[in-house]
């Protein structure tokens, strides 16, 4: 029991220490690859503290919508991140949930944001609001589906079992295929889902280009920082998600000392990995067309089926 | 082909009743015509086959105090030769009507509701006399540039709201964009109605930057006011001096040595370099190509810096002056001028491979915010952007100003009018600019660089003068009044003139493309609400 609760503690502290990192090494490799020096890794940690301090300004036509969805985003988050398994195999919240359970809470977030996006009742607010709705919407099927090609291979929607038997090679007895397809879904889903380029411009200052920057642009002070955070957390959920499902070697199986330190670092360096690639990326990409997301997320969904479709064809 | 003068013979048969006198102004053919006839001949003149004249500038002058009347001035650009044609009215004594060209000249839209809004002047016939420079909180009957109007008159605060166009309907949103804009972006206010994301009608609402820079013209002498012509938009400072410089020249008289001629030659195609390389990052920051960005940005800021490095100012304030240029530069400068440049075009045409070879990129430049050829031409569209869409005009060659008579530019010119085209035409005129100006140190005679002002204006006199500056061109009109001071001075600054034409281009694109299309046009505010 006491061992669960410690699992619960680091697995928040390290999601929570290690968000911000991610977001500003995302921008320092994007600096460097423009030539520019760029701002500290460690930026988000300052700005966060920085909006913590500010005293918020909300609007007076917003509800308790307004209010409340930063603490619902933040804390829907976070839950679905204990739900992934970090640098142990286990999960803390092991019992309460699997991968619908999950997808759901991220979606929990979601839906509250689009309702706070049209809470202020500004223009902007309501285009991202509807924008954001049209990209989950197609995001979903295509992340629960790549995730049940997984799933299907080693039997089981749990988490932390699929990490577990994949890091120790049990029960896989079917050959990559259905794995690289989910891989390249989920991948598309993260890129959709974080709000990053091509789907989004985290970067942006135009309202009228923005979908997940549109929905939050009425927020200020600990609101904005709690809404930041969220969405730093959410990106490193997504990217644990990747690296942990398709290449969880090195993460912890034993609850030992030594096994901990290794999972944590091997962790560390693959997301920090994840970051740089997305940071490539983003530098690589022009943003697409609004509705050529649709495509994109088609595409995603489409790899995903063929995914599942590939595990039944293959097995005979 | 049809020279003025063959325009002018042609007019007079077909209106010879109408033609109340021929005159010439350094060049320029002027037919005076009756209030009432104007608009017949202007619609002649802006569709005949043969004419096909684009209107190019309209202004009102009031004569006060030394004549009670006020003139009306209608500048067409004839398509084929390129030549100009003024066709002048008066309006005399309390009169305050005239006929509105607009219902046939699209292009003259914008021009009469400003006269009507600075002198009250009421273009008759004009579809649209809602208020365009006086905003709602200016008390009725303020017209600025009326002769009785102080110009440090403190206005009272009026109520009243403006009348956008409107669409109704089920699922028809209007979203309310500006003035106040997130990110470095003048005030202006675009009003959409959308349904959905495409967008079904844009109108701009601009003027929040007025200044009353043509009422402050003319509280100043003629050799006195290339400073404020420097400010009329920031970006622009060569051009908008230049422009200004040329016309009092020719008021005063005043011939140019050779050596000024091709250094303000240098320094426009400086200008146009810095503002073109910066276009072209910021159009590609706009589809989140950063990458594009930041590499334009250094190559903008080099130039930025030798612009320092001559002159003392990144903007290049303070250089052109009447007579020629404050700076001669010395031929070492020059030679270090065209080192950094080639430089930076070795430097450029390596991006430019990049961006040609970047599908993303091209997917979302291409067929986005469509001017096509009709609606540039209603618009009278010019510069970068009309020549994105088709139409071949530029100043440098049409009517050839400093050293562009012995240069001869190569005009970049594309047809598609999208977001790309834009960007081409700016991509082309980078290389022309950049040999241009080795051709200037190859060709730049030695000498001095400034002549004295001499002579003095006939009150009444005035002058017309015309340069391509980076946006497009740019005209000033400038009337002598008593003792050297200025009576009126007309400015337009090629903003003025496409901010009309962006409401056509974004028709039937999706909302989140409109800064990227607006990007492409790069309009000036400050230019355009004077």
């Amino acid at each position: 029991m006491s061992q669960a609760v410690l699992l619960v503690v680091a697995q928040t502290m390290v999601l929570l220490a290690l968000s911000p990192f991610i977001v500003g090494l995302i921008r320092k490799v994007k600096a460097r690859l423009q030539c520019r020096r760029g701002a500290s890794v460690f930026q988000p940690y300052a700005d966060l503290a920085k909006l913590f301090k500010k005293q918020p300004v909300v609007s007076t036509t917003t509800s308790w919508i307004f209010t409340a969805t930063p603490y619902i985003l933040f804390a829907s988050t976070l839950a679905a991140g204990l739900l992934v398994p970090v640098f142990v195999s286990q999960t803390p919240l092991n019992f309460a949930g699997n991968i619908i359970a999950l997808v759901y809470l991220l979606a929990l977030g979601t839906f509250f944001l689009m309702l706070a996006g049209l809470d202020a009742g500004s223009a902007f607010g309501g285009m991202g609001s509807s924008r954001e709705a049209i990209v989950a919407s197609l995001t979903e099927p295509a992340a629960i589906l790549s995730i049940f090609a997984i799933a299907l291979t080693t039997g089981s929607t749990n988490l932390s079992t699929i990490v577990h038997k994949t890091a120790l090679l049990q029960g896989i007895d079917t050959a990559p295929s259905p794995h690289l397809m989910a891989l390249a879904a989920l991948f598309i889903v993260t890129i959709a889902e974080t709000g990053r380029v091509p789907v989004d411009n985290p970067a942006t200052h135009l309202e009228l280009t923005m979908i997940h920057e549109a929905m939050i642009l009425e927020y200020s002070g600990r609101y904005l920082a709690l809404v930041e955070w969220a969405s730093g957390i959410r990106l490193l959920v997504f990217l644990t998600l990747i690296v942990n499902v398709f290449a969880p070697w090195g993460i912890a199986t034993t609850l030992t000392p030594v096994a901990f330190g290794v999972g944590l670092g091997v962790y560390i360096l693959k997301v920090a990995g994840m970051a740089v690639l997305i940071g490539v990326i983003e530098s690589m990409f022009a943003k697409l067309r609004l509705f050529r997301v649709t495509d994109l997320l088609g595409v995603a969904f489409i790899l995903a089926l063929l995914g599942v479709l590939f595990f039944y064809i293959l097995r005979g | 082909m049809a020279d003025a003068q063959t325009a002018i013979s042609q007019l007079n048969e077909a209106f010879g009743n109408a033609i109340v006198g021929v005159s010439d102004l350094h060049g320029t053919p002027v037919l005076r015509l009756g209030v009432k006839d104007l608009p017949v001949v202007a619609h002649y003149i802006h569709t005949h086959p043969g004419l096909r004249g684009a209107l190019s500038l309209l202004w009102a002058v009031d004569h006060r105090p030394r004549e009670a009347r006020y003139e009306l001035c209608y500048l067409f650009t004839l398509s084929e030769c390129r030549d100009w044609l003024l066709l002048c009215t008066d309006l005399q004594g309390d009169d305050r009507l005239f006929h509105s060209i607009t219902p046939h000249i699209h292009a003259a839209k914008w021009y009469e509701r400003e006269i009507r809004d600075m002198f009250g002047l009421i273009p008759q016939g004009h579809p649209d006399l809602r208020r365009l420079v006086r905003h709602e909180h200016w008390p009725k009957g303020t017209h600025p540039l009326k002769k009785d109007f102080r110009w440090d008159t403190v206005l009272e605060q009026a109520q009243g709201e403006y009348a956008f166009r409107r669409i109704e309907g089920e699922g028809v949103f209007e979203v309310p964009v500006g003035p106040i804009h997130a990110g470095i972006i003048e005030s202006g206010h675009f009003r959409f109605s959308v349904a959905g994301e495409p967008i079904m009608q844009l109108e701009v609402h601009h003027f929040w930057k007025h200044r009353g820079v043509e009422k402050l013209f003319e509280q100043l002498r003629l050799t006195d006011a290339v400073p404020l012509a420097e400010r009329v938009s920031g970006d622009t400072t060569i051009g908008h001096s230049l422009a200004y410089c040329q016309a009092v020249e020719t008021l005063l008289g005043i011939h140019v040595p050779p050596r000024a001629h091709y250094l303000r030659s240098l320094f426009l195609e400086l200008e146009r370099l810095h503002n073109h390389l910066g276009d072209v990052g910021a159009i590609c920051n706009d589809t989140a190509y950063v990458l594009a960005h930041a590499h334009c940005g250094r190559m903008k800021e080099r130039i930025l810096q030798l612009n320092d490095q001559l002159a003392g100012s990144r903007f290049l304030r303070g250089v052109i002056c009447v007579g020629g240029v404050s700076l001669n530069l010395t031929d070492h400068q020059v030679a270090q001028v065209t080192a950094e440049l080639n430089a930076i075009e070795t430097d450029f045409s390596e991006l430019e491979r990049i961006l040609f070879a970047n599908a993303s990129l091209t997917d979302r430049l291409e067929t986005t915010g469509v001017l096509n050829e009709r609606a540039a031409w209603d618009h009278a569209a010019i510069g970068v952007v009309g020549r994105a869409s088709g139409m071949d005009r530029d100043i440098r060659r049409d009517r050839p100003f400093a050293a562009y008579e012995e240069l001869q530019p190569k005009i970049a010119l594309y047809r598609y009018g999208d977001v790309r085209a834009r960007m081409r035409v700016r991509m082309d005129e980078i290389h022309e600019s950049a040999r241009l100006i080795r051709d200037i140190r190859a060709r730049m005679p030695q000498g001095p660089a400034l002549a004295e002002p001499s002579g003095a204006p006939k009150p009444g006199e005035w002058a017309l003068s015309a340069v391509e500056g980076w946006r497009g061109e740019i005209l000033y009109m400038v009337m002598a009044g008593e003792q050297g001071q200025i009576h009126r001075c007309k400015v337009r600054d090629p903003s003025f003139v496409n901010w009309p034409a962006i409401q056509w281009a974004v028709l039937g694109n999706i909302i989140p493309d409109f800064p990227l299309i607006n990007k492409s046009f790069n309009l000036s505010y400050a230019g355009n609400d004077l």
